[in-house]
């Protein structure tokens, strides 16, 4: 096999991301760990389309996963925010910062 | 290789040495304030030293004083940022010099 | 050698990620979340994706960075020492004896969730399967994309993407941030910000925002123009617009109140009627949805770029505020139960 591709290793790097995420999701138990959680996610998501961006790549990248990636990456950090307001209220509320009490 | 890459080497390396310093600096001082200390000196003196040697590296005026500007801003930013956290931890979170004993847990 | 760069990039962002993920008190968490984004930006500025790297790390890192530590005023205040907040994620372990990785996780089970940490290990070997043995080069849209660029009205293949080849994705993106605005107030208390006629002189921030803002609002529409032929573009200079209003509100300025509800209203809902309105107009005049008339291609994908940077940076800086004044030191509201 040749020397790995540049997009290669950031593939790799996109799919153990991905999964970190995945099991911070699932393992955390605050919020603000669950969130930053799924972020890790997305990033992981975001990573592997922009590596295959490059390896479509002509005289540019391919722009279109490109501009996917910025488009969700605005929505990530909008849903982000908007689950923060909910933790912050849920934590102002009821003093709580995780599910672990009606589970 | 010419004189001008061998001084921008020069220049970026240093730069590079004070972006060391500063860092270990911040692992190794004692409390918050020296290691602000550390941070901001030492990494704007590493950060001005690393666009110079850009900005002769690439030979173009444009270029360099878009470097240069970027350099002061993140003066102008990391010196606030600097000033701001200090106010903050010796007013409202009561951190004192000495008291730098957080990091040990 | 420049092989190496990228595994050490690749690898230092995995680091950062398991780091913050089970780091022991928030605030590290949130540190070592905005070193993973901004580790993130020269990943994509490696893979040649600059107008991503600029979105990530002005939004990804630094605007949900701030978010973050605005709500660590709630989760972990700063009078109590950085560690305590270790005790409500730790059930089963005192902070003294949770020092490293086993704190932030389920300390208190026994068992290790198999379900999920086997779903995660099936997602991981896929990936990376195709990662090192679907090797192919060209194709996907890259082509398309090229041969249509002369048509679009812009230079750059990434705005032509986002502004014209793909519009719809735009106008509802912009929609989903002031949806997401919406749904921030209706948690809170429906969007009303306290009236701050008294500006608070810090001796430093107060000049320092005096020379920033007029700078970021410059280079935010420097970025704006730029998107046309270089990275750069509507959402970049969204970000630095936004950075703009949220600097004045942090030093003092009456940002939410100086203009009166209307405007603000205005403001925010600017970008996506306007982007929906031109949308209804082409498709009135026999084209498509977002079918903009060749000749003015350009100019149109300007004025719906500019309005569009208007709003995500007033919607951006509205979250900020609402955000900050979610921390109310008068708590006293009556929950409704």
């Amino acid at each position: 096999m040749n020397a790995m591709e540049t997009y290669q290793i950031y593939l790799t790097a996109s799919a153990v991301l991905f999964t970190t995420g995945l099991a911070g999701v699932f393992m955390a138990r605050h919020f603000f760990r669950r969130i930053v959680a799924t972020k890790i996610m997305g990033a992981g998501v975001f990573l592997s389309l922009v590596s295959f961006a490059e390896r479509d790549a002509l005289e540019f990248a391919d722009p279109v996963p490109h501009a996917m990636v910025i488009t969700g990456i605005v929505v990530a950090v909008s849903a982000a925010a908007f689950a923060l307001a909910l933790a912050r209220r849920i934590h102002q509320l009821t003093g709580e910062h995780d599910f672990t009490t009606d589970s | 290789m010419s004189v001008a890459d061998v001084i921008a080497i020069v220049l970026i390396s240093a730069g590079c040495f004070f972006f060391l310093a500063g860092t270990v600096g911040l692992l190794r001082l004692p409390d918050l304030f020296s290691r602000l200390h550390a941070l901001t000196k030492a990494d704007n003196l590493g950060l001005g030293l690393v666009a110079a040697g850009m900005a002769i590296y690439m030979a173009n005026p444009w270029a360099a004083l878009k470097l240069f500007f970027i350099w002061i801003f993140t003066l102008l930013a990391s010196s606030t940022a600097c000033y701001l956290i200090s106010r903050f931890a010796r007013e409202q979170a009561g951190v004192t010099a000495n008291s730098g004993k957080e990091d040990e847990r | 050698m420049s092989v190496w760069i990228d595994i050490l990039l690749a690898t230092l962002s995995v680091a950062l990620a398991v780091r913050c993920l089970t780091a022991p008190t928030l605030a590290q968490c949130v540190f070592l979340f905005f070193a993973f984004g901004l580790t993130l930006a020269l990943a994509w500025a490696r893979l040649g994706a600059v107008d991503v790297a600029i979105a990530e790390a002005a939004i990804g890192a630094g605007f949900l960075g701030v978010l973050l530590i605005d709500a660590l005023r709630d989760f972990a205040p700063a009078k109590e020492a950085t560690v305590e907040d270790a005790e409500g994620y730790a059930a089963g372990g005192s902070a003294a004896e949770g020092s490293a990785a086993g704190v932030p996780l389920r300390a208190g089970r026994a068992a290790l969730p198999l379900l999920p940490l086997a779903i995660a290990a099936v997602v991981f070997v896929l990936l990376t399967a195709e990662a090192v043995l679907n090797v192919r080069d060209g194709g996907g849209l890259t082509e398309l994309a090229q041969e249509n660029l002369a048509r679009s009205g812009v230079d750059h293949p990434v705005t032509a993407v986002l502004l014209n080849y793909r519009s719809y994705d735009t106008w509802l993106e912009v929609g989903v941030v002031l949806i997401a605005l919406l749904a921030i107030f209706a948690v809170g208390n429906g969007g009303t910000f306290a009236r701050r006629d008294h500006v608070t002189h810090d001796p430093v921030l107060e000049p320092v925002s005096r020379i920033l803002a007029p700078v970021l609002f410059l280079i935010g529409g420097f970025l704006l123009f730029l998107g046309k032929y270089e990275p750069g573009g509507a959402f970049q200079a969204a970000v630095l617009w936004g950075a703009m209003g949220i600097l004045l509100y942090l030093a003092g300025w009456p940002v939410m109140t100086c203009l009166p509800r209307v405007w603000w209203q205005v403001l925010l809902t600017a970008g996506f009627g306007v982007f929906m309105l031109l949308g209804l107009a082409f498709m009135s005049g026999g084209g498509a949805w977002f079918e903009y008339p060749l000749a003015h291609a350009g100019n149109l994908i300007l004025l719906i770029e500019t309005l569009a940077a208007l709003s995500i940076a007033a919607a951006l800086t509205a979250i900020f505020a609402f955000f900050h004044e979610m921390h109310a030191p008068d708590a006293t509201e009556t929950p409704e139960k």
